[in-house]
């Protein structure tokens, strides 16, 4: 063995000898070794490529010692082996002084008055090289730029602007939204949005990428987030979707200033999309519930907790007595913590004594738990968000992650911009299949059908990984059968997709070294909703895409803490830690644990809650965090359901539309005012950090339930995000070495070990059920087409815009109605002109449920047939039409395929009106 | 800059071009029609700010220009020949004064008056015939220049006929590329852009590359003012260019060859259109041993920015990014167009693969100078008594050249601005120390360059060609680097106040400013500029020190 040769990986910094890494720039290097503030730059960002524009990095860089220095740019100078660097000579101070005399020629010296004063980069590289006074007499400058004061949230004032290209390559390689870039050139280059617009009518997706990007207030939003010094700086996780972006809360005489996106997050790494960095505000908005009420009379009156709290025991004591147990229920709520939802399921199932418990899983994810607990053994994302970075393909089936998860999205649409594989399997041309090399655009409904074809052809070209099927999974020769018997003919005719266009993604997905899948509720939100999942999991085993980097199947979950709440029990067949109820040992051990009898049958779904409730076998409903009415379907038998009730006790932020039908109203904090945490859908559990206190009266979840189950005779610690952890830790394996303040502030991945080790990987050596399983299920049109295709032909489907979030709750509540304030109606301009229908116009949709009028807007991101809406707005209840169908499996309501038909309105204004209750 | 708009311009490929369609959105009336820009946003996906900003980048499609019909050269030799305003004011009589524009160097030294009008350039006396231009009854005034050389004279030769050309390139496409690259080796070409690189190490370089795709790209876009040697063989030896292209693209493994071509030289855009496809009509090519050789020639027209001479920003033009030079590494041998490997080459580079393959590499080193093999066009202005495009080989005295194929001057001069605005400014006393080779221009504190040759008379105030330079360099400024975009403006401005009067410059500030350009510039614009700078400053100083304090 020869010695290594030390001159191949050392240079000299400042005359010290200091080891390099290859592929290093100078400016990395010495960062690394002297620290972040060792060199001054003012175009770098952390998040960004070196670009090489301000030269303020520049340092002198000799062959050899006291050799002949030439000046560097370091961002993009690599490290040569050997070399001498020198980051302070008298030489490279006196040209960094240089060139930031020159911005301060065309640059406001009002830093006094300035809304970033004391935080502005500019200010800071300026006082460190030592500007005292600029010598040029006073030339053409670009003083006179007029603010940009239009958008609800972002500004600028290109007066301040130095030109460093930072938010238009944030805009590129971040958001890859491409709204921002320079026209002219030279001295009158101007940083521009779309055609020199206003923000507002620019493209933006107002993900503040660039104003926290932008080194001095040339952008910076309505919030003046870059401007708080000293201030104090709470990091929280964001309450908004399942990607779990960490943010960093300004705090101020306890109210929040502003929201940044820290770069030391693993999740978000400095960036986050509009809801999560802006659309706060809710959080004090004059409609927040701030003390407990009960409706007496018809007319909710406010009372305090201690009376609410009597007021509640007695009745559900009452009920309990009269007629059981199983006729009180509780819907827990993913937007919740860990904890909550903990204590949640435990009341239900420790205090009251029956398994009818569910969350709002049941609406979303409910058919991806079983799917791939029926696949691989565990109900949870194989792989990490990060893998993207190592996928030689992704493909995207029934998600539109541009809009519902926009920061992973953003990393997807990188992938899919830089030409990389991208397979799209959706109804709609969304953000992402514009830029994808394989969109396959079927009808709603037909995932099962293509998916088959997929695996047909994977099969067919023998692009199957035989060793990975052989050892690692079971069943496959029995369905290898399956897919080879399927009809073709009749999958391309149903789904609407060319079988050609099936094969050429079959093989792009798996020809490749790793695939990742994801997928979203266009998946799980299907009469074969979890059918879907599984084969989705089949493609993975196939190809060998599981138990490595770069694959797997990864479910898009919608809302923060859907794995969380999963995890913790809250489904009325598995109890925290997904141990089956009806199991006796499993019954024993929760009995042991909880100290309390535990029922061992099998508690209510959602859906079954409201048959039950309509039967009059339910009478109680405990709700927490949940809007049904606006967001579950078939809304006119939710309402009924509800009403049928004895007892409906809601615990909300905001009177919503499920909270105006309740007995009792319990105010709750909101994820700013409380503690806790949220498992992301990469089983990430980040700590929630209480950013402000509670408005009015209103209390944690946990501290309301925990006071509950007090009330009623239960015993359980004063509530305590800390304390409740320490009692899932206990109970729920997979959180075995899950402690408060091991968590820091990037959270673990589940499976924690006991010694706290994470997890980033599934199923690295086996799965959790052992051997993965295939299992076939054929294509089945659903009953919903079945039954009405003939007198309502066309399909509507739903899906989210990135501005709001489900029933809009909160984002109605923020200036983000100012970007977007209605639901619309996408319909291809074919089917438009057939109805005579015009863009805004108002159309009625009719299912055999009911109709609602809604405007249109002609697109042609969904075929001629299908219709697309939202319904994140309470005035339209899109629900009202939405199909009474159901996963076969989970029981989670089919969304996303509805049969209608249209015609243009006639009666608007009456319709508009409905519903007041 | 963008890798992103990058990927999704190369999904479109050469075939359907970005760039060109940047050029579909410039409106007579509209300046840039948005509705255009969108369309083009639409269908690249690469939104309406791109499309937007890299249209503004170009002199020809800035919605400012939009309304000029003629445009009058403001480059270096025809404004050192002062005959610009006379024209200025002769096409006042033809055209509303607002519609006539500016245009920097149409190549046109040896005879100045030169203008752009209609699509074509137009020089000498010319002007005099601007009614019957405008009235159509005259199309084409030819211009007048001596082509002359001393010595071997490869460029400048009687070139072989273009069906010889032809058939010695399928001759060659029958050796081992290999070999062919090993003959270029030899011959120890240099690249005449400026920098003199190996063409034989950049071949090799893109050859080495592992892609699917590579490129062979022809930099007819250096338009330093002065020089017209490019034209020149553009218009005169098109066969040559285009036969380079082609045995680099065989040699380095490219299947594609783009020129482009400033849209200043418009004959030569349509000459190269024509010429390019017999080249074509050659592939693909079966080799008598089965193998498929394909090379594909693209012209494109660029739209009227100085810094696309300079590679990478060429490259990102080409792309229909915005031309803004990147920063390297990577080079373009490992990521040039659409992120591919490629190799950029000079026009006169490319020209000479001819000699050197016909002839053999050995008998090509054999002339010039141990350094610099081969010889170099030199482009003389119309201060010389014989102006003209001569071709001499490397090493030969500056003195030889200015006085016999010169002829010498018509009136007396103080210097020499030699090899473009970021060329060096030769005072007289340096003439004969001076050879015309790289290392001679190197070693005395100058530059060879294009080797253009522009003759600063002695009446001619240097401080006002100085604000001349500044103001080119201010005006071609990418707007990338902080040193150029605002030092080429401060430097003009200063040197503005004093020739205005009252004031004197700051000598230390002065000084700071052209060491911040010269350390700190990103690309070779704004750090070549205090090269003259600095030479007028040492050779100077009685003309230039009352200036200063």
């Amino acid at each position: 063995m020869s010695l290594p040769n030390l001159t191949t990986t050392i240079a000299f910094i400042n005359d010290k000898p200091c080891a390099f890494e290859t592929g290093e720039t100078i400016l990395q290097f010495t960062r690394r070794h002297w620290g972040k503030d060792s060199i001054p730059t003012l175009c770098d960002a952390p998040n960004l490529e070196a670009f090489g524009s301000c030269r303020v990095c520049s340092v002198e860089v000799a062959l050899e010692k006291d050799g002949p220095r030439r000046t560097k740019a370091s961002c993009h100078t690599l490290v040569e082996p050997g070399t001498f660097i020198y980051t302070e000579s008298a030489a490279i101070q006196k040209l960094r002084k240089n060139i930031i005399e020159l911005v301060l020629t065309d640059h406001p010296l009002d830093c006094l008055t300035c809304e970033v004063n004391g935080n502005c980069e500019l200010q800071d590289v300026a006082a460190r090289v030592g500007i005292r006074k600029v010598r040029y007499p006073v030339g053409e400058n670009h003083l006179d730029r007029e603010k940009d004061l239009s958008h609800p949230y972002l500004t600028s004032d290109l007066s301040k602007c130095i030109l460093c290209f930072r938010c238009v390559r944030a805009c590129d390689e971040v958001q890859g939204q491409l709204v921002l870039s320079v026209a002219g050139r030279g001295f009158d280059s101007k940083i521009v949005k779309g055609f020199d617009q206003s923000f507002f009518e620019s493209d933006c997706v107002s993900c503040g990428a660039c104003a926290q990007a932008c080194p001095t207030s040339a952008i910076s939003d309505v919030y003046q987030s870059k401007a708080l010094v000293g201030q104090d700086k709470i990091r929280t996780v964001c309450t908004y979707c399942g990607v779990g972006c960490n943010l960093e809360v300004s705090v101020k005489n306890g109210s929040i200033l502003s929201i940044q996106a820290p770069w030391d997050a693993e999740v978000n790494q400095g960036h986050t999309c509009l809801k999560g960095r802006y659309a706060f505000s809710f959080y004090k908005h004059p409609e927040r519930l701030q003390y407990p009420m009960i409706r007496r009379n018809g007319q909710l009156e406010r009372v305090s907790w201690n009376e609410v709290y009597d007021f509640i025991a007695a009745k559900l004591s009452t009920i309990r007595t009269e007629y059981g147990p199983n006729a009180i229920a509780g819907i827990s709520s993913s937007r919740c913590t860990n904890e909550e939802n903990y204590l949640m399921q435990k009341f239900i199932r420790a205090v009251i004594g029956t398994n009818n418990i569910d969350g709002c899983a049941r609406v979303c994810h409910s058919p991806t738990a079983i799917g791939m607990q029926r696949a691989f053994g565990t109900g949870a994302a194989t792989n990490s968000i990060e893998d993207i970075k190592f996928a030689d393909c992704i493909m995207v089936i029934g998600a539109n992650p541009t809009e519902g998860h926009p920061v992973t999205g953003a990393k997807l649409k990188q992938f899919a911009m830089k030409g990389k594989t991208t397979i799209v399997i959706d109804p709609r041309r969304t953000e992402l299949a514009k830029y994808a090399t394989h969109h396959l655009q079927l009808r709603p409904g037909t995932n099962i059908a293509v998916l088959d074809m997929m695996l047909y052809y994977i099969i067919k070209e023998g692009l199957t990984k035989k060793d990975f099927i052989e050892a690692r999974t079971e069943g496959f020769e029995a369905f290898k059968d399956s897919i080879l018997n399927i009809n073709l003919d009749d999958l391309e005719a149903v789904s609407g997709v060319p079988r050609e266009q099936v094969r050429a993604a079959a093989i792009a997905y798996a020809s490749t070294n790793a695939a990742m899948s994801f997928h979203g509720l266009g998946v799980t939100e299907h009469y074969q909703g979890t059918f879907t999942v599984m084969q989705i999991a089949n493609l993975a085993m196939i190809t060998g895409n599981v138990g490595r980097r770069g694959c797997g199947v990864n479910p898009l979950r919608g809302q923060n803490n859907v794995q969380g709440m999963a995890d913790m029990g809250v489904q009325p067949y598995q109890g925290a830690g997904y141990f089956d109820v009806t199991h006796p040992d499993y019954n024993r051990m929760y009995e042991e644990f909880y100290g309390v009898n535990i029922p061992i049958e099998i508690g209510l779904t959602i859906p079954q809650m409201y048959n039950a409730a309509l039967d009059g076998q339910l009478k109680a409903l405990w709700i927490m965090g949940e809007d049904l009415v606006q967001s579950d379907p078939n809304t006119s038998k939710v309402i009924k359901a509800l009403e049928s009730l004895d007892l409906l006790v809601v615990q909300e932020i905001f009177m919503t539309e499920t909270a105006r039908y309740a007995d009792v109203i319990l105010p709750a904090a909101s994820f700013l005012e409380k503690e806790g945490t949220f498992t992301n859908g990469e089983r990430r559990i980040q700590r929630v950090n209480k950013v402000v206190e509670p408005v009015g009266e209103a209390k944690a979840d946990g501290q309301i339930l925990a006071e509950m189950m007090n009330r009623m005779g239960y015993a359980q610690a004063p509530y305590t995000a800390k304390g409740v952890l320490e009692e899932i830790a206990q109970i729920v394996p997979f959180f075995a070495g899950v402690k408060w303040e091991e968590l820091g502030t990037q959270g673990k991945q589940w499976p924690v070990a006991p010694d706290g080790a994470d997890t980033k990987i599934l199923h690295v050596d086996a799965f959790k059920r052992g051997k993965a399983q295939f299992f076939f299920r054929e294509y089945i049109e659903s009953p919903e087409i079945l039954s009405f295709q003939q007198d309502y032909p066309y399909i509507l489907t739903t899906n989210r815009v990135l501005e709001h979030y489900n029933a809009g709750t909160m984002t109605r509540r923020t200036p983000n109605v100012d970007i977007v304030h209605e639901d619309l109606l996408l319909i291809h301009p074919e089917d438009a002109g057939r109805h005579n229908i015009a863009e805004a116009d108002w159309v009625c949709v009719e299912s055999a449920r009911g109709k609602v009028d809604i405007k249109a807007h002609l697109s042609d991101a969904v075929k001629p047939g299908v219709l697309s809406t939202t319904f994140h707005f309470p005035e339209l209840l899109v629900n009202l039409i939405t199909s009474d169908v159901h996963d076969s499996e989970a029981n989670c309501p089919e969304f996303k395929v509805v049969a209608v038909r249209i015609r243009r309105a006639r009666r608007v204004a009456e319709r508009q009106t409905r519903l007041v209750v | 800059m963008s890798e992103n708009v990058r990927n999704l311009s190369a999904r479109h490929g050469l075939d359907n071009r970005l760039f060109d369609r940047l050029a579909e959105a410039r409106s007579e009336e509209k300046g840039l029609d948005q509705e255009v820009m969108h369309q083009v946003a639409d269908e690249y996906l690469i939104g309406n700010a791109n499309v937007y900003g890299a249209a503004t980048f170009y002199d020809f499609l800035n919605p400012e220009q939009s309304n000029k019909k003629v445009f009058v050269c403001a480059g270096s030799a025809c404004m050192l020949a002062g005959t610009q305003p006379a024209l200025h004011h002769t096409l006042e009589q033809h055209f509303d004064p607002s519609t006539i524009g500016e245009v920097y160097c149409l190549g046109r030294c040896y005879e100045n008056h030169a203008f752009h009008y209609h699509g074509l350039n137009y020089s000498g006396q010319a002007a005099a015939q601007i009614t019957e231009l405008k009235a159509g009854s005259i199309t084409t005034i030819a211009d007048q220049y001596t082509v002359g050389s001393l010595g071997k004279g490869l460029l400048t030769a009687l070139h072989p006929s273009l069906e010889q050309t032809l058939k010695t390139l399928i001759q060659l496409l029958e050796s081992d590329p290999e070999q062919l690259l090993e003959e270029i080796s030899i011959s120890g070409l240099r690249g005449r852009g400026g920098a003199g690189f190996p063409l034989a190490i950049k071949l090799a370089g893109v050859k080495k590359e592992n892609a699917d795709e590579k490129y062979i790209v022809c930099n007819a876009d250096e338009g330093d003012p002065g020089a017209f040697s490019d034209r020149y063989l553009l218009e005169q030896k098109a066969h040559l260019v285009l036969f380079g292209m082609a045995i680099c693209g065989y040699i380095s493994g490219a299947q594609d060859g783009v020129l482009y071509i400033r849209a200043e030289y418009p004959e030569a855009i349509s000459i190269l259109q024509k010429a390019i496809e017999p080249f074509n009509r050659i592939f693909s090519y079966q080799k008598r041993n089965g193998d498929i050789v394909n090379f594909k020639l693209h012209v494109v027209k660029a739209q009227g920015a100085y810094i696309c001479g300079e590679e990478t920003a060429l490259l990102s033009s080409l792309e229909g990014l915005r031309p803004e030079v990147r920063t390297r590494p990577p080079f373009p041998s490992q990521y040039g167009l659409f992120g591919k490997p490629t190799a950029v080459n000079n026009v006169e580079t490319l020209a000479n693969v001819y000699a050197i393959l016909s002839d053999g590499g050995t008998t090509f080193k054999a002339i010039g100078t141990a350094k610099s093999a081969g010889t170099k066009l030199l482009s003389l202005d119309s201060h010389f008594n014989n102006p003209g495009l001569y071709e001499v080989d490397m090493g030969t005295p500056l003195s030889v050249v200015i006085n016999e194929l010169g002829g010498g001057l018509k009136e007396p001069i103080k210097a020499f601005h030699i090899g473009g605005p970021l060329g060096g400014l030769v005072p007289l006393h340096k003439i004969a120390e001076l050879t015309i080779d790289f290392e001679s221009f190197a070693s005395q504190g100058f530059l060879l360059g294009h080797a253009s040759i522009l003759s600063i008379p002695t009446r001619f105030p240097l401080l006002e060609y100085l604000e001349h330079l500044f103001a080119f360099t201010a005006h071609e400024s990418c707007g990338k680097c902080f040193p150029c975009r605002i030092g080429s403006v401060r430097g003009k401005e200063l040197l503005q106040k004093a020739r205005a009067g009252n004031y004197q410059i700051d000598r230390e500030l002065w000084d700071d400013l052209i060491d911040t350009l010269e350390k700190g510039s990103l690309c070779a614009l704004g750090g070549g500029l205090p090269l003259p700078v600095k030479n007028a400053m040492q050779y100077f100083p009685a003309e230039l020190g009352a200036y200063f304090k």
